[in-house]
């Protein structure tokens, strides 16, 4: 909450979060990115095995939620924060914040649900349409650059990876900044 | 983010992504995403909109379900404020 932003950031962000600015920042980003997962390029591709109302869901971010409570992401590298924060399942939402300074999250500050859904998930438990949730779920930063991204893919990935395994989860969502 | 997602789906179980840079997201290759071009910190829509938010989670995981080819990335064209938003019918989930 209590980041430090140069107007020159806040007026990018402004200009990011139009969507056709956005779309062209992704073409070019695309084109640094081709390739990024390294030697395997082939897609990996699961199935859900089972009934939703059977399977149990994590919530991933990179929209920079984490708890209170816990460091806030780093900021001031240049090459992203590649570490990730645990989100209980449980945690009240009043201990849930958002460090980012490449994105305005002023709409997310005021609901959550805006990029991480916990609360719409917990009602589709209760009304059974998904079966369960994972204890605990999870908050990256993105904008993850040179180095860090083969730390990211080699490294961290695999081992949140293996905690869903570990936890029990049948399927993931997703969600960028 | 893509790159998560890969990572996870390795181990062998499913994930489904909302994407809001579509070219980022088929370069980087997500298993699956939905895609909508809404503004950057808004991937399940406007604050206090759970219709709307709700929407895009059914959206997702009826792609999550019904996806039968990797890298599928599916494009329902909402028009952020301008759509309007209906409670989605979750019994087509099953």
């Amino acid at each position: 909450m209590h980041e430090t932003i140069s107007w020159l950031q806040k007026l990018s962000n402004r200009i990011y979060a139009i969507p056709a600015v956005a779309q062209w920042w992704a073409r070019r980003a695309a084109q640094r990115s081709a390739a990024l997962d390294g030697e395997d390029n082939a897609m990996p591709f699961a199935r859900l095995h089972k009934p939703l109302s059977a399977a149990r869901g994590v919530l991933i971010t990179t929209g920079g939620v984490h708890l209170t409570e816990q460091a806030p992401f780093d900021m001031e590298t240049p090459q992203g924060d590649p570490a990730y924060r645990e989100i209980p399942v449980n945690v009240a939402p009043e201990h849930i914040t958002i460090t980012h300074n490449y994105y305005d999250h002023r709409d997310a500050d005021a609901d959550l649900n805006v990029i991480f859904p916990l609360a719409h998930f917990q009602e589709l438990v209760q009304q059974k349409i998904i079966g369960s949730l994972a204890p605990r779920h999870y908050g990256f930063m993105g904008h993850i650059d040179g180095e860090l991204v083969t730390t990211l893919t080699q490294r961290i990935a695999p081992e949140v990876a293996a905690k869903l395994r570990a936890d029990g989860v049948d399927f993931a969502l997703l969600t960028p900044a | 983010m893509g790159l998560i997602a890969r990572a996870i789906e390795r181990v062998g179980i499913p994930t489904v992504s909302i994407s809001l840079a579509r070219d980022l997201t088929a370069a980087v290759g997500a298993p699956r995403a939905v895609f909508v071009k809404w503004p950057l910190g808004h991937p399940l829509g406007e604050p206090h909109a759970p219709l709307q938010q709700r929407t895009m989670i059914f959206r997702a995981l009826h792609l999550l379900v019904n996806a039968d080819v990797p890298g599928v990335i599916d494009e329902p064209g909402y028009r952020w404020r301008r759509d309007s938003y209906e409670e989605p019918d979750w019994s087509r989930l099953e």
